[in-house]
Parts: structure tokens; sequence; C-alpha cells
């Protein structure tokens, strides 16, 4: 059904390549895998969590919205409810900073969408050979939002959950980067689709377990998912930098912690797990775009699920313990991964054509 | 940020006089965070903290949020009504806060609850106490993040409210003490549903051990936080498992032994490192020993009266064709206006989080002279101002519930 | 059951003798400091009668002799006496003296109840004498900190914990608060 759709667009807008290119950007950053593709999944990735953690917790998780499928639309019943509520702005806050830095921390952590390739015969809106290193600067700089949420907000314990975040960002981007930086070493390039194609033989995870486990933590720490959930510390710091959001405010500074982790997985999965692979992709949408893009979705999944469901077993971190483990363990991991790398092909043993 | 500007200023100007603290012209440093009652990690108290970045350097407890005033209401009541009020504050274990009270109330009548009512109030004490540690464990895991020791501490506790439900007739606040023995008898089944609830808790206890003792950020987190050493415990006053966890082996229990516990045979378990990590472990192992207490006074439990025979002779017939065909007791009018003779008593029992201490004073009317009553949790509040300076601000959650430091029990 | 009857009478009986012996040796180390040393051996108790001026000399001495925290320091109000009684249950975590417990009694002016404070000999009562300030009044003369613990601050120069202090009740269609 989409097939005459995307062919009658083509016909309609065929005249102008340059809104037909704006138009199926458009849609690519709005619908799937975009925007709405965002939404369902952190929804549904939330619905996940808390039904997983309820399981091994003795307990049903959330049952009462759908009950006929186990509760599966709680995450769009509570971003309704969100949407519903006041938005109340404290009286001594900076208006605009405090309005605007969610709004901003989402857009910059979904701005990479545009430069991720989904499936092998269509190509992202803004696609670039540099793409991965594009990616990775973009979404560096999302945190800094989170930080100005604090300090908008006239409450110490905001406050504290900034400062928080803001050691916290210093030392676990960087192994992040280094990480994915040997991955890029490996591959010989910076361009997803080349990345995807060098992994036929063995996914990245395996080609550089270290990169993998390095990176895996940093974008645990990222996401805020335990045990780093340290910037918003329940029972110390009330709700951290988020403390005085209230309504659909909330509601976006809930939901940007699952957007990361779509984002972040989403590069993982290219990176280490091999993408589309071993589908090759094809002629036509189905085969060319659906199919392959449905794979990376299978394989971001596993790899949310997998972060998600550590709620269940680890407590917090305190600050400085996790800051330890930062500079000083992940840290070295992602710089053994990284002459790991360099061993490898200089070595002789990584070649491409 | 301007108003809490001022505010630090207007407080470093406070702290530069307070000589216990040392804190000169760096006084500008510190923020006050108010940890209060509204806060998720606080409890039904103020906690005022300054922070020095991330070291707290002076922390004051504010309690009395949920202050009762039990004392001054039992001066106007009759001594039966005071029961329900003595276990309302200490919710969690509340049996042997009504042993203590009616102890007391005892040696002032000069009576002595016949054996199988010394068993039953101790089966009880003990079911209370596995519970209590429930909670207590439950709270830590919340507060340090885990969610799933907080919903297994509050799922395996429902096993033993349910047994005491079986037992009394209420889950949590039971009444169940009377003065001279017990209101009720235990049922048929009570003794293997019993054995059963306890086999389930030691193989629990298994998975406890898993997912929360043996895991490495709880152990990050409780390691080497929170050290009470073994003099200052002592000087401090410090009492219950926190005490135990320092290296002094003191329970009421066995030392000063009231009902039951005499005949039972039972461990105390004592740490020496004095940390949080000891503090919980201590808490699971009498959660151990707790188990042994029960199976072995259900094995050594008396048959008998539940009331003492000087009671009985008040029932009347219609009383006495109740308690003889289902074993409860309804007690005679005449003990709205008991009056014990003129005199002092002193009764002190060992409630889950520690020493409580019960002290009558009567003057020969119904209603007591004065009734003074410290909760373990009172005597721990000192904590909070000697023990918390010199860590991490989030620490504090980590050591509050290590404590296991009830907030309605301390106010009473 | 019937067997171990008499063992626990006999245990009792040894205890009491026990706590005899020991008031009489207290007594002793009193001697000259405290006006009425006697035992009670229901409660397992001795308690100690002092002079309002002989609380600090009686404290150090029960401290050296290794009664080393307090459990409870309160008053009992005797109006029609005109005293407030300072009750303090001192107890020890040392072996031979965990059994018993010794209640430090003194008489105070109801007018100005004063007394010395015990928090340089047992720090456990800081909070205590704190509690016991605010619900009888009584002034602990060297106190750190003499702030109220437990009550609001409407109950600013009212003293709850007296016998004269009237339970304000609410009649009806008046405020919520009489006694503002």
């Amino acid at each position: 059904m989409m097939l005459p759709l995307v062919m009658l667009l083509k016909e309609i807008l065929g005249f102008n390549d340059t809104i037909y290119r704006t138009v199926v950007g458009l849609g690519y950053m709005i619908i799937y895998p975009g925007l709405l593709l965002v939404v369902v999944i952190a929804a549904l990735m939330l619905w996940a969590e808390r039904k997983i953690v309820a399981l091994v917790q003795l307990r049903y998780g959330p049952l009462w919205v759908s009950r006929r499928i186990g509760g599966a639309l709680q995450g769009f019943a509570d971003l309704i409810r969100f949407s519903f509520q006041e938005v109340i702005i404290p009286r001594r806050s900076d208006v605009i900073p405090f309005l605007l830095s969610p709004g901003l921390a989402i857009l910059f952590s979904m701005l990479p969408i545009a430069f991720i390739p989904i499936s092998p015969s269509i190509h992202p809106p803004l696609y670039s050979d540099l793409a991965l290193l594009v990616v990775i600067a973009i979404i560096s700089l999302a945190p800094i939002f989170i930080v100005i949420m604090g300090w908008a907000s006239d409450n110490k314990f905001a406050f504290v959950g900034s400062l928080r975040e803001a050691l916290l960002i210093v030392s676990y981007e960087i192994p992040l980067i280094i990480s994915i930086i040997s991955m890029a070493v490996i591959y010989g390039s910076l361009d997803f689709y080349e990345i995807v194609e060098r992994q036929y033989m063995l996914p990245g995870m395996i080609l550089n377990p270290f990169a993998f486990i390095a990176s895996f933590i940093a974008v645990l720490r990222t996401t805020s998912r335990f045990p780093f959930e340290i910037s918003e510390a329940e029972t110390e710091i009330v709700a951290g930098p988020y403390t005085e959001y209230s309504g659909l405010m909330f509601g976006l500074s809930m939901g940007l912690a699952y957007i990361k982790l779509y984002v972040y997985t989403l590069i993982l999965s290219l990176v280490f797990l091999g993408g589309w692979l071993p589908l090759q992709g094809g002629e036509g949408f189905l085969l060319g775009f659906l199919a392959p893009s449905l794979v990376v979705i299978i394989k971001l999944s596993l790899l949310s699920l997998v972060a998600v469901f550590l709620r269940a077993i680890y407590g917090r971190y305190r600050l400085d313990q996790a800051i330890r483990l930062g500079w000083i363990y992940v840290l070295g991991l992602s710089i053994v991964s990284l002459i790991w790398s360099l061993a490898l092909v200089y070595g002789g043993w990584v070649r491409w054509r | 940020m301007v108003a809490s500007s001022i505010a630090i200023e207007e407080i470093s100007k406070e702290l530069i006089q307070t000589r216990d603290l040392g804190v000169t012209e760096e006084g500008e440093r510190l923020v006050e965070l108010q940890i209060g009652p509204t806060h998720p990690g606080s409890g039904h108290m103020r906690i005022r903290v300054w922070v020095d970045g991330d070291i707290i350097v002076r922390c004051d407890p504010d309690i009395g949020f949920v202050f009762r005033t039990i004392e001054k209401l039992s001066e106007n009541r009759i001594y039966m009504k005071t029961i329900p009020l003595v276990e309302r504050p200490s919710l969690l274990d509340t049996t042997p806060m009504t042993i203590g009270y009616i102890n007391a109330l005892e040696k002032l009548m000069g009576i002595e609850p016949p054996p199988r009512a010394k068993y039953l109030r101790t089966i009880l004490a003990e079911l209370t106490r596995i519970a209590s540690h429930l909670y207590g464990i439950g709270i830590l895991a919340i507060f340090l993040g885990h969610s799933t020791g907080f919903m297994w501490g509050f799922g395996d506790r429902e096993l033993f409210v349910e047994l005491a439900n079986q037992l009394s007739g209420a889950r949590i606040t039971y009444a169940y003490v009377v003065p001279g023995g017990v209101r009720r008898d235990m049922p048929q089944s009570f003794p293997d549903n019993v054995e059963k609830a306890l086999r389930y808790m030691e193989r629990r206890l298994k998975d406890w051990y898993k997912i929360f003792l043996n895991n490495p950020v709880i152990e990050d987190r409780l390691r080497e936080v929170g050290v009470l050493r073994k003099n200052d415990a002592v000087k401090l006053g410090i009492t219950g498992p926190n005490l135990r966890a320092s290296g002094v082996d003191f329970d009421v229990r066995v030392a000063d032994p009231y009902e039951a516990y005499d005949e039972l045979d039972f461990m105390v378990p004592v740490a020496e490192e004095g940390d949080a990590y000891a503090r919980t472990l201590v808490r699971f192992e009498e959660i151990k020993q707790s188990i042994n207490i029960i199976r072995d006074a259900l094995k050594k439990m008396p048959s008998g009266d539940i009331i003492h025979p000087q009671i009985a002779r008040m029932f009347n017939p219609l009383m006495k064709k109740i308690y003889e065909e289902t074993r409860r007791v309804k007690f005679p009018g005449i003990f709205a206006s008991l009056k014990p003779p003129k005199g002092e008593a002193t009764a002190r029992v060992e409630a889950g989080r520690g020493e409580a201490l019960f002290h009558i004073v009567s003057d020969g009317s119904p209603r007591p002279y004065r009734f003074r009553w410290t909760t373990p949790s009172y005597r721990n509040v000192i904590l909070f101002k000697y023990m918390i300076p010199g860590h991490r601000l989030a620490d504090l959650p980590a050591i509050y519930g290590s404590l296991d430091y009830f907030p309605p029990e301390a106010d009473r | 059951m019937a067997s171990q009857q008499p063992q626990a009478s006999q245990q009792r009986l040894a205890l009491g003798k026990a706590l005899e012996e020991l008031a009489t040796r207290l007594s002793e180390h009193l001697k000259g400091v405290a006006t009425k040393v006697e035992a009670d051996k229901r409660s397992m108790v001795i308690n100690i009668e002092v002079d309002r001026s002989r609380i600090l000399e009686a404290a150090k001495i029960l401290s050296s002799l290794g009664f080393d925290h307090v459990k409870s320091l309160t008053g009992v109000d005797y109006p029609d006496k005109g005293v407030i009684e300072l009750m303090v249950h001192i107890g020890s975590y040392s072996r031979g003296l965990r059994r018993i417990m010794a209640i430090l009694r003194s008489k105070l002016d109801r007018k100005d109840p004063r007394a010395p404070t015990l928090t340089q000999i047992w720090p456990s009562s800081e909070f205590q004498e704190r509690e016991a300030w605010e619900m009888f009044g009584i002034v602990f003369e060297g106190h750190p900190d003499l702030r109220r613990l437990l009550l609001p601050e409407e109950f600013e120069g009212l003293w709850p914990g007296r016998k004269d202090f009237e339970i304000p009740t609410r009649k009806a269609g008046e405020a919520e608060e009489p006694w503002k």
C-alpha cells in the first residue's frame, strides 16, 4: 500500500528533485524512523521496563490500562495524561531556559536520526560519509541541556542534580567517543553503510569486545539506567534537574532518557551488532526499506531491553564511585580497545579492499 | 538562586558562632539543604544538612512531626485504653511495645501470666520482629535505589502479617497482649502455616543474599559507610542491631529475659565492623534467629490457660462459656476501673529496633499518674547529629536506611 | 512446666538477693552523696535519691562504676508537693551490670526547676534533656543546645508535661488553636 503512495508522491513532486527530497526527508524524520517511531518505541520500552522489573519483583506491573494486551498501552496513557496536566513554572526560575531546555535536549538527541541510515537502499535525509563522527558530536550536546534544566529551576536539589550530571558527562562521554573511534579504526571508515557492510564475517561485538563493553556502559550512564541513575536519584535529590517540571515538560524530561536510549542503541546496533545484516536489501520498498529497518529495530530493542532490565538488579552508585569507575575502568577499557583496534589493523589481521 | 544565597549568608553567620564546626570564613561555601518531610528520602522528619560541595558538614535532625503525645494521653485514660495507644507509633513491631507496657502493669499488679500465654506472646513478638526487619531492609533498599529489595521486603513481610492476622485477628495493630495473658488462643492450623512460612523465608533468604547482599553496587554503597565505633556506640547509648553491629553483644532478651526467652534457644548475632553493611548483615542474621525461636517455641509450647486465674475468676457465665468454647477472652467491665496498687514499675523489652523502656507511676487511681516510654529510635536519633558529618550527601540515605530509624517510633 | 516453676522462683530469689547486695555496695560508694538507695526487686532497679546539688557528683560516681548510658531522662510533676522529680534511668552495657538499671531521682523546685546537665558525663542524654526541658521547663545548666525537640513553635512558654497544662478542647464554633 505504501508503494503506490510513494510512486504517487514521486509523480506529483517528481518535477522538482529538491521538493521531493525535502518531503521524503520530512517523512523520514517525522513518521518512520523518526519522531513517531521513536515515541512508539519509547512508550513500549517504558512499558517493557516496568513489566520485566515487575516480574522479577513478584508483582504484576502495569495492568490497568489495556488489560488484554498486558497493559502495553500504559506509556501512551501516561503521555496523554501528561499532556493535559498543568505546567507549573516557578516564579523565580529563569523562564526561557526553563521552558526551552527539555525541547532542545530532545531536539539534539533526535537530530542524529537524520544522519543514520536504517536500510541499505534509502539514504537518510542528511547523508554524509562522515556520519559517525557527526552523530557522536551532535549527541554529545544533549546532556548540556540537562545541566541548564537544573540551573534554570530555582531549586537547590535541581542544582545538586545538575552538578552531578555535569561531572558525569565529562567522565563518561570521553570513553564513549574513544570506543566509537576505535571501531572506526577497525572498519576504516566513518560511513554507516560501509561499517555495516564490513561486518559480514564477524559483528563488531566480536571484533572488538572491549569497545562494546565500554560503550555500552557509557550508554547506560548517559540514559540514566541503573546503576548510574545518579543525577535523578529520587531518595537523595528528589528528581535532580527535573524536580520543578510538571505536566508536559515532565513528560518530555522523562521521555528524554528513552529517546536517547533509542538513538544510542541505534548507533550501537549499527556499529557493533551488524545493522541490517544478514538481510542485504533489495529492490522496492518492502525488501529495500521496511525489512532491513525492522531487523535494525529488533537489534536495538534487544540492547534496550538489556539496558532497562538492569533496574531490577542494581542499586544506585554514589557520585564519586561512578566517577572513579568512569575515569579508571571505563576509560582504561576504551583505551585498551583503541590499542586493540590499532593492533588488528596494523598487524594485518583486518584488511579491506 | 538569589533567595538561596541570602539564606546561605544568614546561616553562615549563625554557624560562625557555633564552636563545634570549626568553620570560619568558609561559612559561605555551605549550602543548606532541607531534606524535609515532603522529600522521598526523609520519612516523617526533617533533616537539615549543611553541605560543602559534596561533604556534609553539619546535620540537624528535626523530629516531632508525628508527635502523638502518647505519654500525656495515657494520663487521661484508663490503663486498658493505653494498650492500643502504645502499639500505634512503632507500627511495625507492635507486639514488643504492648508486651513491655503490660509487663510494667503486671509488675504493679503483682501477677504473672500463665506459661502458655508467655509462649504465645513470644511467638507473636518474633513474627513481628521478622516483619519489622524486612521492612527495614526494604526501606534501606529503596533508599539506595534498589527497587527489587524494596518490593521483596514488603512482599515477604506480607506472609508474616498474614500469620499474625490468623493468630490475633488484625494485620498490624493487634492489641493481643492484655494484663494477665493474651486475648486469643492460636487456631489449629497455625503451627503448620507457621512452619510453611518459615521454610519459605529460609529459601528466600538465599535469594536475598544473591541479589542484595552480594550485589557489588550495594556493597560499594554500604561498606565503610557510617562506621560506628564500639565506644561511640556505648557512649551515645545506641541500641538494637546498630549496637550489635559495632561489637557489643547486648540484647535485652538475654540480658534481662522476659516472657519465655529464658527457656528458648537462640543466639545473638554480633558484628565487629560497625559500618552500614554490618548492620544490614546483623538484621539478616536476626531474621534467621527469629525463625529458630519461633520453631523452638512452637515445639515447647505448654498447654493450659491463656489468662491469669485471678482475672478468669471475674468472668461472668457468658464470658466463661466463650472462653471455654472458643478460647477467646472477653474482659469484664470491672477492668474499666482497674486500680493497680500505688507504686512504680519499670520494664524493658527488645523491640525490633532495640531496647524500649516502660516506666509507670501509679497513685492507686484507674489512670496512670505518669507513663514514661522511650523507644529505640528515640535513642538512636543522636546518631544523625554525630555520625553523619564527614560523609557525602549520597551517604545520607544509606546511613539513614541502615540505622532502621523509624520517625513515628521516635516521636511517640 | 511444673518442674521449672520452683526453679524459676529460686532463680528469682537469688536475683533479688544479689540486687540487694548490689544496692548496699552502691550506697557505700555513694555515701554522703545519695540520700536514699534502695532496691526494687520487682522491676530489677536500684532507686537512688540525691539532692539537687549532688546530682553531678552522684553521676560521676555511677559513671565510674560502669553505668555508661542514659536510657531515659524525664520529669514527674507533683504539683501538690511543689516539686518536679527528675528521673534518670541509667543502664550499663558491661557484662556484670547489664541486668539491672539504676534510677537517679532528684526533687527540683517546681517554680524554678534547674538541674546541671549530664551531657558531659553521659553524652546519650543530650536529646533526652531537650525533651525534658520542653515538656516540664527544667533548665539544664550547661547544655550545649537546649531547644525544642518534639513540639512545634506554638508551645513557646508552655510546659505540656506538667499537670496544670490544660489540654485545649475546642468548643463549637471556636477557632482552631484556642491557646493562642
